[in-house]
């Protein structure tokens, strides 16, 4: 273990699907001699690359759940974190981020800045993670890394300034000039391996010439050393290094490095520019709330030698067990060690601590402040805290976004049904925006997600890795009911049935509640309701919330204000009181003009500017709200608004329609109201559904 | 304030008094100053009380960001809410954005040629029929005379109203009798209102010119400023 915590880095690699993330960690793991040969993410050797260790992963050539593994570079440790690139998978980037303390994006050199890199752009800002570029794939026809450093100032709003040009460019790229040492790279070998410092090739002096001063004007704002360095002559190197770290920490600078992975060319200079421009794990205020002070806010050291704070950012179901990634924040960690799980408050002691690369591991007797390390047979959920026992501290918690989509799953064979359920309690466990719940009504089990592709993924995975075989229904979009209209309530509840009977009378009215899901009012006067009859009305409000009147889907957004009503002596009881709300609740809600709310999904469609009228078309049809359209010379892109409902299969009616050139992605936005005519056939075929269920 | 009062009490009613906020036949518009005093806020300013009249705007944007154009509306609608104590801002905010539509390119992808089959494309398909174009940063600086006037008969036979935001440049003293500044000097007749800012250096401000109203040059003008800090439109 690396002790000096300077020379530890903690690294994500973010960026677009298929530009190349994978292939790039595949090198950055053979040069750093963690491996010892290369294996493509399509190798035909069928071996695929290391981080894509899942089976599902090497199939499809996509990375699923980013796995971590540890590398050293040049008396450096740098743990690098490979991220997914598909927006459906965001929790994965989102977690991945909260831990790691600098990132590297990775751009295609030909499609440039796309709608997933602003995604993730925008996820590293909230996290507030500096970050470097890395334009990638410089060696196929088209690439213009100028252009894309372009289009990352104005797409990204980032300052990014270009460290290195390319020594040619597609089938001639060689290798690249390194604006700050004003020296030509290359690399040769048969893997790129060596590198060789030559002089500028004399074609390329001036434009490397004019590159390094507009490099220079803009590092120069982070330091007035540098600053009159350049004034009165040559700045040193030196100088020039410690500017540009300084600028990307404060992130206000994004220095853009570039080459092509596949082809070997400029990654061991993006291995220098981690260790000499990324943050180390002192120079990130982390910060936790102190649970026994009142969730006061404050800021962890980094010291090996305070008490222990780690986060638990990702757990696997591995060969031997659970297996859970953490990363340390404060303190240290050994083996043998009790810690705190401080949600639960249970005693845990560390029995294996290991490091992962991809998925195999080392193991390791400790580790310090800084550090990512996977524990093993540790029963925790992701997100959860394990502190000393002589705090009780929780990191902040992270942003989860509520699942849109779902799909009822039917196992096969009672074998499946067992296999299923261990498979789905791994998963919940696993991914936040995954859940699952049971509908008593069909007795189907619900999974739901953020994406079809989201729950196919884990249907394909529940088969490969739990042999659980099931039958999937069609997926339903999470809709809601909400009211528009304040509607007053005045319920009697009566029975009499022999014995004691039941009395609640309950009076108020409800009303839209702008922000949050539900409210309860209670401006009962003069004990008209009995006080221990109260939360017997909030519990029979709540109860009618789970299925609204108009079609049975959840209902959002009330506030539900009580205040008159009666109660009896002798009849009057908590179900009396529930069922008189369940009741009071119904009267208003038929008053109060409930709407059905739909799941909107922020759409953004690329491709060739050529199609840009059918993919508006398309849009327009399911009915999308056009937002805008951008133009780069031959490539548009068309960014909507559209219900979740009308985007099913959008990916089959795409790809003819623009003869697969064009692809697109989408995450959540927000809920808004079915306008009233698709409602209406959605609440019909609903009727029509139930009623067939009832035969 | 609700709504209509907020369309009414716009400082923006006096570019066309006789009106009084209906949309009449289709008109062309041009907001002309040097680099950086505010002409997308005033084009913005245009959009939003067109839409709020129940107008569909399409924003054309050229060299600026979907992202930043869009930022510009939510900026401005919130000062203007703000400012004018608007009730249900939230849901008429809500309702504005399905009425705008924005566009971008880069200065080498836009032409003329190619706006139209865009606003063809939109308007044959059903997607989006506007009522006002926009064009901000359109390069006037070689003699635009003729690629407005294309302009100005393409947005008549769509009846849409149509306007420009153009740059003019402090070292070019060339100026129209009616007082346009280069390089818009020679097409200053297509125009029917023209605005141009002017820092005003006394006042610590920019003042909005109205060179020409309703087609009209000339008489006496009500005077606007533009607020240093918001940006917004006020009314002297």
């Amino acid at each position: 273990m690396q002790k000096d915590l300077a020379k530890v880095r903690n690294i994500g690699i973010s960026a677009h699907i298929d530009s190349g993330k994978t292939t790039l960690t595949e090198r950055v793991l053979f040069y750093t001699d963690r491996i010892h040969a290369i294996h493509e993410v399509r190798g035909k050797d069928g071996v695929g690359a290391k981080m894509d260790s899942m089976e599902l992963e090497k199939e499809r050539g996509i990375t699923i759940q980013s796995a971590a593994t540890y590398c050293s570079w040049k008396d450096h440790s740098i743990n690098i974190i490979d991220t997914p690139g598909h927006v459906d998978f965001t929790i994965e980037v989102e977690r991945a981020l909260r831990v790691l303390d600098g990132a590297v994006l990775i751009l295609c050199s030909v499609g440039g800045v796309q709608s997933q890199s602003i995604t993730v752009n925008r996820q590293m800002t909230r996290y507030k993670v500096p970050r470097v570029v890395f334009i990638n794939k410089c060696d196929r026809t088209g690439a213009n890394p100028e252009r894309v450093t372009t289009q990352v100032r104005e797409k990204l709003g980032l300052n990014a300034v270009m460290m290195q040009i390319p020594i040619g460019l597609e089938g001639d790229l060689e290798g690249v000039i390194d604006l700050v040492k004003m020296k030509a790279i290359y690399f040769d070998g048969d893997n790129g391996e060596k590198i060789r410092e030559e002089e500028i090739p004399a074609n390329l002096l001036d434009d490397a010439t004019v590159k390094r001063e507009e490099m220079l004007d803009a590092v120069s704002m982070f330091s007035d050393e540098l600053m009159e360095a350049i004034l009165e002559g040559e700045p040193t190197e030196k100088m020039i290094k410690e500017a540009i770290r300084k600028g990307t920490l404060a992130l206000e600078l994004a220095p853009v490095f570039m080459g092509s992975a596949y082809k070997n060319r400029g990654v061991q200079c993006l291995l220098d520019a981690i260790t000499m421009y990324m943050p180390n794990p002192m120079d990130i205020r982390n910060v936790a709330l102190d649970l026994r002070n009142d969730e006061q806010e404050l800021v962890l050291t980094s010291k090996s030698e305070d008490p222990l704070v780690c986060l638990a950012f990702k757990l696997e179901d591995g060969r031997y067990g659970q297996l859970t990634y953490i990363r340390i924040y404060q303190g240290h960690l050994k083996k043998g060690d009790t810690i705190i799980n401080s949600r639960t408050g249970k005693k845990v002691k560390i029995g294996r601590l290991v490091r992962m690369h991809a998925d195999e591991m080392e193991e390791i007797d400790e580790s310090g402040a800084g550090d990512i390390v996977a524990l093993f047979g540790v029963d925790c959920a992701s997100g959860d805290t394990f502190t000393s026992s002589d705090i009780s501290y929780s990191m902040s918690s992270m942003h989860v976004p509520n699942p849109v989509i779902s799909l009822a799953i039917i196992p096969v064979d009672n074998k499946s049904q067992g296999n299923m359920s261990k498979a789905l309690n791994r998963f919940t466990k696993e991914d936040p925006t995954f859940r699952t719940y049971v509908d008593h009504e069909t007795n189907e089990t619900i999974v739901s997600g953020m994406g079809e592709l989201h729950l196919d993924v884990y249907i394909e995975r529940m088969k490969r890795e739990y042999g659980a075989e099931v039958k999937v229904g069609a997926p339903q979009v999470a809709y809601r009911e909400t009211i528009t209209q304040r509607a007053e309530f005045n319920y009697s509840h009566k029975k009499q049935t022999g014995g004691s009977g039941q009395f609640g009378r309950v009076g108020g009215y409800m009303e839209p509640l702008a922000e949050g899901e539900y409210e309860f009012v209670d401006n009962i006067v003069g004990g008209v309701i009995p006080r221990e009859f109260i939360s017997s009305c909030d519990k029979g409000f709540r109860k009618s919330l789970e299925k609204g009147a108009l079609a049975e889907f959840p209902v959002n957004g009330v506030r539900c204000v009580i205040n008159d009503g009666a109660a009896h002596a002798v009849d009057s009881s908590d179900i009396a009181f529930q069922l008189a709300a369940i009741g009071a609740f119904k009267e208003g809600y038929k008053k109060a003009n409930p709407v059905l709310m739909e799941p909107i999904m922020k759409v953004a469609v690329e491709g060739p500017t050529e199609f840009q009228g059918g993919i508006m078309g398309s849009l327009n049809q399911r009915r999308g709200i056009i937002i805008g359209t951008l133009e780069e010379g031959e490539y548009t892109a068309v960014e909507a608004e559209v219900p979740l409902s009308e985007m099913f299969g959008y990916s089959t009616v795409l790809r003819s329609l623009t003869q697969g050139k064009a692809e697109f992605t989408m995450e959540f936005s927000d809920y808004k109201q079915v306008p009233r005519n698709v409602a209406e056939n959605l609440i019909e075929d609903l009727r029509k559904k139930k009623k067939e269920q009832g035969k | 304030m609700l709504k209509e009062d907020l369309i009414l009490k716009n400082p923006l009613r006096v570019l066309s008094p006789a009106d009084q906020g209906k949309t009449e036949g289709p008109r062309m518009g041009l907001v002309m100053s040097r680099a950086g005093l505010g002409k997308t806020a005033i084009l913005v300013q245009i959009a939003l009380d067109s839409m709020l009249r129940g107008n569909k705007v399409l924003h054309v944007s050229i060299g600026q960001s979907l992202e930043k154009t869009k930022i510009w509306y939510d900026d401005i609608y919130w000062d203007i809410a703000k400012a004018g104590n608007l009730e249900r801002a939230a849901e008429i905010q809500e309702e504005l954005m399905s009425q705008r539509m924005i566009m971008t390119f880069n200065e080498e992808s836009f032409g003329v040629a190619k706006l139209r089959e865009r606003l063809r494309d939109l308007i044959e398909q059903n997607i989006f029929q506007p009522d006002c174009l926009l064009v901000d940063g359109f390069d006037c600086s070689i003699s635009p005379e003729k690629v407005l006037a294309q302009m100005r008969d393409f947005a008549k036979g769509l009846n849409i109203n149509i306007w420009f935001s153009a740059v003019c440049h402090r070292n070019d003293d060339r100026v129209s009798k009616s007082g346009v500044p280069a390089p818009c000097h020679e097409a200053d007749a297509l125009f029917d209102t023209i605005i141009l800012l002017q820092p005003d250096a006394e006042k610590k401000c920019v003042a909005l010119n109205i060179i020409k109203r309703d087609g009209e040059t000339g008489g006496s003008r009500p005077s606007l400023t533009l607020d240093p800090s918001t940006l917004l439109i006020l009314e002297n």
